[in-house]
């Protein structure tokens, strides 16, 4: 029996990174996909300490919150730097692609039809700071040279953003390198080929 | 000469809790404070990362994003748990504070005069889960044994929520005897009585 449980809806949403992370280590995940439907019913939602899902378990330890299961698996597989000060960089660049993807979020969810065009007009002010870093550490990675759970999120958070604006990365020559190298990592592109991940909407209103 | 150096304005806003942290385990900070007026020249937002403040600096290391900071801080002086499942739920609580944060900012900022009865109206829904952690785990801390990162960091949000809704967080009797608590600890009642820090306006535009 798979150690990892995920109990969340059928969308990619907030759990795309650590799927691909999980895919990456070669780890199994057992999934308990909730329908909108069982959702509504309440039981599930009062069961969870923020009232929302994800709901992640390791064994005993039973988690909310995406970035804590990011954080908790990057602990887990190596995929938190090597030393103290690239854990708090890593930390540091997780926490900008979280305000990125919650600007995402709230497109998607708040403002889709009215906001659209000037979050794509803006967009490459906030992808900036991601080439900037990527483009003066050389290995590849935003932090050290070895793969980060910042690195899986930001993979996948601009995996949506090109579906949303597929022409976003062009003029960003070290981001377009870093979702290309990525994807092309052998697991990684297992998971994006296979038909469970590739079925799940991005979004949970079909907006994308 | 301090290791440590923020760079922010002269407000509590997101340095509270770090400064809590910091006065709570004798760690002395030096404070560059920044004028709007310096803020608009934009030299110092250029630089940022995410053009964003605060600026933390622990010698070389250069650090964004208040809990990246509040994170490694947690690190280096024992509040970050025993080990690592509890620094897992730590990270949960802290995730679930800064939820609240953010809730909490948006309404100072975007929808005061608008969103203020209706926030202090779903506040306790907010505050419930925390509530239910502290009363739960009877060492008066969210999780573990030992004062977090995380428990600085919703004191900090509680101090303000305070000032916003005086009676809110009172209703909880596990959240009271957190503050009430935390606000004993001798160096941070220190802090709270002094004038650099009783001073700081909580948010930057002047409503609390």
């Amino acid at each position: 029996m798979p150690p990892y449980t995920l109990t969340y809806f059928a969308v990619r949403g907030r759990c795309g990174a650590l799927k691909i992370m999980l895919a990456d280590n070669g780890q199994h995940l057992k999934e308990n996909l909730v329908t909108f439907d069982d959702w509504m019913k309440g039981d599930l939602k009062a069961g969870c300490v923020f009232g929302q899902l994800p709901k992640f378990q390791d064994g005993d330890l039973v988690l909310f919150q995406s970035n804590t299961m990011l954080r908790h698996l990057g602990r887990k597989h190596g995929a938190y730097g090597k030393n103290d000060s690239e854990a708090s960089l890593i930390d540091m660049m997780n926490d900008g692609v979280e305000d990125l993807r919650l600007k995402y979020i709230k497109l998607i969810y708040q403002e889709y039809e009215t906001g659209k065009e000037a979050f794509i007009k803006d967009l490459p002010n906030h992808l900036k700071p991601f080439e900037a870093v990527l483009a003066k550490n050389k290995s590849g990675f935003l932090v050290g040279d070895q793969i980060s759970f910042a690195d899986y999120n930001l993979f996948d958070l601009l995996l949506n953003l090109k579906v949303l604006s597929p022409t976003s990365l062009d003029s960003l020559p070290a981001l377009k390198s870093f979702v290309d190298k990525t994807a092309a990592r052998p697991k990684v592109k297992a998971l994006l080929e296979c038909d469970d991940f590739k079925k799940l909407p991005i979004n949970g209103n079909g907006k994308q």
